[in-house]
């Protein structure tokens, strides 16, 4: 039977896979399924520690390699050697041969000793050419006890002294102007040179050892100068010695770390994955007498056969007589969730992912929140404006895709993977721009008003006039252009954007709620369709889609002639006085709302105590006709033996029924099923219906912050506008011009800071809030365990030194 | 030349372009995504926007203004 293909709608069918490997090519097998990143092993020696497995040398003897390559590089950034980088989308590596690897390790071992012994050398000569050049310096003054000493202990070192020598002594000190290399760390330090006369042998004995334990070094100085004039020459002519062999060593080393230079990402790549691959085979199980792996992994059965030509090929290619088996097994695990997804799913998939891993195979929210998640979003951000402003940087990431992945900046990271949602946000944002009639807070005239002003003969100029509207025209698309500037544009905005929020609260949570029935027919339980889905829909219906009908119906209506009635009251009444109204609506008002009442609060018994007790029934009957549950199994047929011999329905053969159960756990862990327990189930029922009945009402009033942030944004636009470049366009002449360009600048500025950046993460975080809460609460169970294939992709891309080979 | 029948009107072309959208889809793995996205968002956009005509079907308040000007030469 083919599986039905995978899409987004629900997580892939898996397989659980026994593989049988010979062990000379267990190695290039797991490599050759590594590139393909679609299996994910399961380990099969939990128990015995990583110390204890197969391949610990192995891995023992790259991580070696692997250290070596890092001493390389750090000696790299030391000596200023860059790197020649890898762009790992292009250079895909064949899977090294054993011998490939092994004369890479030889190789970076001599290299290593190379490399150290060269260090060691400039090392040693740095030192000597550093402890005569502090000489050179010391020589020029004549004293007692001369030295070099670090500037910093220069203060404490004086004040020793006094104390000691109780101050007889004469002390004079200059500055070394340039500072000197240490070469053990490659800092430059700043020193001192040190002259102190003091008499008498025992003092200056002290002032050595003093200046000793401060880290100074001493050199003797002769008091003759003729003598000293010779020291001096004589350390220059070293010091110019040193230099030059200081310089060939570099030189030398310099060479051999730029010839490293050039395969050093390659290699560490290699040395990652082979021992990605020796750490992959420690999960097998090695059977010593047949000398064959075995392995058990997951991987999605749609591509099977791909890992089946795959081991094929290189059972081929390695020439062996004995072929790699692999044979699907039957489990009752329960399979990792595997949600395919593209560049462009991606993202979304992530906003998903990052709440928790759908169930196996529930019904995948990624899927409507493509779209329900930029749509939210701008239906806070409506602005075309900034849409635009918006697309065009999504725009220009996805144009230039390939350089801009390598940008390893944090923050621009985060942008550039979400780049097709914010592509999505901006495209929605456009089309709620337009409906709300924005351009960077100003309106667009595309079509003839609704609104008219008629100017009577009693109207002067200043006082307020109201429109009137055409009798038989509407405003075809969005807002009309009429309302804005108008003083009570908000007034009509609030009340609009309110009930619109309302009305895409409940299609939003609506549709969600439809997914869990989805759910439960995929899954064939049928209670919760029935015990569950159902109730919550009449109870949720009959609340708030009676709220979504009275408010359209209350917009259909023209009400000139009777009073509008309050929704808002209208809804309150309904429950705290049933039957009576307020303000009447429409025929037959009380009758439908009593009823309607009637219809939720049956709704929450049937929630509270259908699905509990159905349970239960369906659990006893089971018992009755002699299931059991297959990990209480064994402990039931011991005590049949003693106590229920007598039994109509016992089992005729308890031994094969043992034989039966020691089968079969062999696939079962403990954790994969559960006793039923009544009490549980009611405890959790409880929780749910009370969550769902309360979650209506708080929920539909989250919706609400579609109205809040629209809103917000809307005036932050007009504020901003108002506060910059409406100044800059009043103002005439000179000062006109620049006021223009000064004030379209920071209008511009904070245009994209405050209201493009700033608001549309605040959108954004309010739009994830809603899908993770509102939403996916009515449906999602989360209770899934992510698929996580074994894939060198996957595995170079997580490894944080790749950004520094890449 | 818009009123309340144009919502109506409004609906039977998103009906016909999400009917469109099911079965010019592109076929292949990415079949259920195409259609999903595509009436998911020809769904939603048509919402916002007969909730916008809605709204302004039969208003309860008209828009005022106290800045209105004549201007020299207009009546």
């Amino acid at each position: 039977m083919a599986p039905a293909q995978d899409t987004m709608f629900r997580s892939a069918d898996m397989s659980m896979v026994q593989l049988y490997i010979a062990n000379e090519i267990g190695r290039e097998i797991v490599s050759a399924l590594g590139e393909i990143g679609l299996v994910q092993f399961r380990d099969l020696n939990s128990e015995t520690t990583a110390f204890q497995r197969t391949f610990t040398q192995e891995i023992r003897r790259l991580d070696n390699v692997e250290r070596q390559l890092r001493y390389f590089h750090a000696q790299m950034d030391k000596a200023g050697i860059p790197l020649r980088r890898l762009d790992l989308d292009v250079h895909t590596f064949a899977a090294p041969s054993a011998a490939e690897i092994d004369e890479l390790a030889d190789r970076s071992q001599s290299l290593e000793q190379r490399i150290a012994s060269l260090n060691d050398s400039y090392e040693t000569l740095k030192q000597r050419e550093n402890g005569d050049a502090e000489r050179s310096f010391s020589v020029m003054n004549i004293g007692f006890v001369a030295g070099v000493i670090p500037r910093d202990r220069v203060a404490a070192f004086e004040r020793i002294l006094w104390r000691t020598l109780r101050g007889n002594l004469y002390m004079n000190q200059s500055e070394i102007p340039e500072p000197l290399m240490d070469p053990t760390n490659n800092e430059t330090v700043n020193k001192n040179v040190f002259v102190i006369f003091a008499h008498g042998k025992e003092l200056i004995a002290k002032i050595r050892k003093i200046s000793e334990s401060l880290g100074a070094d001493l050199y003797s100085v002769d008091e003759n100068s003729d003598l000293r004039r010779d020291q001096i020459h004589e350390v220059n002519t070293r010091l110019s010695d040193l230099g030059s062999v200081l310089r060939n060593t570099k030189q030398t080393l310099d060479a051999e770390l730029t010839q490293i230079a050039r395969s050093l990402a390659a290699w560490m790549v290699i040395i990652k994955k082979e021992k990605a691959v020796y750490q992959t085979l420690n999960l097998f199980s090695y059977d010593h007498a047949r000398k064959t792996l075995i392995a058990e992994a997951w991987c999605p059965s749609n591509s099977l056969p791909l890992i089946k030509s795959t081991l094929h090929d290189v059972n081929n290619r390695a020439g062996l007589s004995v072929p790699s088996i692999i044979n699907e097994i039957r489990t009752n695990k329960t399979p990792p969730t595997y949600q395919k997804t593209n560049r462009f799913t991606e993202g979304f998939q992530t906003i998903i992912n990052a709440y928790g891993t759908a169930k196996y195979q529930e019904v995948n929210p990624g899927l409507p929140t493509i779209i329900t998640f930029p749509f939210l979003f701008a239906v806070m951000f409506g602005d075309s404006g900034h849409a635009l402003l918006m697309l065009g940087a999504a725009c220009a990431m996805i144009f230039w895709e390939k350089q801009l992945k390598k940008v390893r900046d944090e923050l621009f990271q985060m942008a550039f993977y979400g780049r097709y949602i914010m592509l999505m946000m901006g495209i929605f944002s456009l089309y709620t721009g337009l409906i709300y009639n924005d351009v960077f807070s100003k309106s667009i005239s595309p079509f003839q008003s609704a609104w008219k002003f008629n100017i009577t003969e009693e109207w002067k100029n200043g006082t307020s006039i109201e429109a009137t509207l055409s009798d038989t025209y509407r405003y075809p698309f969005g807002l009309d252009w009429m309302w804005h500037g108008a003083q009570n544009q908000l007034l009509f905005a609030n009340s609009y954007k309110m009930k619109l929020s309302i009305l895409l609260g409940w299609s939003h949570m609506t549709y969600s709620l439809c997914l869990s029935y989805i759910n439960g027919r995929h899954f064939k339980s049928p209670i919760d369709v029935w015990g569950v889905f159902v109730p919550g829909m009449i109870f949720f219906q009959s609340i708030f889609g009676y709220l979504v009908f009275a408010i359209v119906l209350k917009w259909s209506v023209k009400w000139d002639k009777a009073p509008a009635p309050g929704l808002l009251n209208m809804l309150i009444y309904m429950f705290l006085s049933p039957g009576t109204i307020d303000i009447p609506f429409y025929k037959g008002q009380a009758f439908v709302q009593i009823t309607l009442v009637l219809l939720a609060v049956i709704q929450v018994p049937i929630l509270l105590f259908l699905k509990p007790f159905y349970l239960r029934w369906e659990h006893n009957r089971a018992r009755a006709q002699g299931y059991r549950g297959l990990g209480e199994a064994s402990r039931v047929s011991a005590l049949d033996g003693d106590d229920e011999d007598g039994h109509a329905n016992h089992r005729p053969s308890v031994a094969s029924d043992e034989g039966g159960v020691a089968m079969i756990s062999q696939h079962v862990d403990d954790e994969e099923h559960e006793e039923f327990e009544f009490s549980e189930v009611m405890i959790h029922q409880v929780i749910h219906t009370i969550e769902f009945c309360l979650n209506c009402v708080s929920h539909t009033a989250s919706y609400l912050r579609l109205w809040a942030l629209s809103l917000a944004h809307q005036q932050l636009s007009i504020v901003l506008w108002n506060m910059t470049l409406a100044n800059g366009l009043k103002s005439s002449g000179v000062i006109g011009v620049v006021l223009i360009v000064v004030t379209f600048y920071l209008w511009l500025f904070l245009t994209i800071a405050v209201l493009v950046v700033m608001e549309g993460t605040s959108a954004m975080l309010h739009s994830l809030r809603l899908h993770w809460v509102e939403a996916m609460s009515k449906h999602f169970m989360g209770d899934g365990i992510p698929f996580q294939p074994f894939s060198f992709k996957q595995m170079l891309e997580d490894d944080d030194s790749t950004a520094e080979i890449s | 030349m818009a009123n309340g029948w144009s919502i109506f009107i409004g609906l039977i072309i998103v009906i016909l372009a999400c009917l469109a959208a099911w079965f010019l889809s592109p076929k292949g793995e990415t079949q259920t995504t195409w259609r999903s996205s595509l009436i998911l968002s020809f769904t939603s956009c048509y919402l916002m926007w007969a909730i916008t005509f809605l709204a302004q079907l039969h208003p309860l308040i008209h828009p005022q203004r106290t800045d209105l000007k004549i201007m020299p030469g207009h009546e």
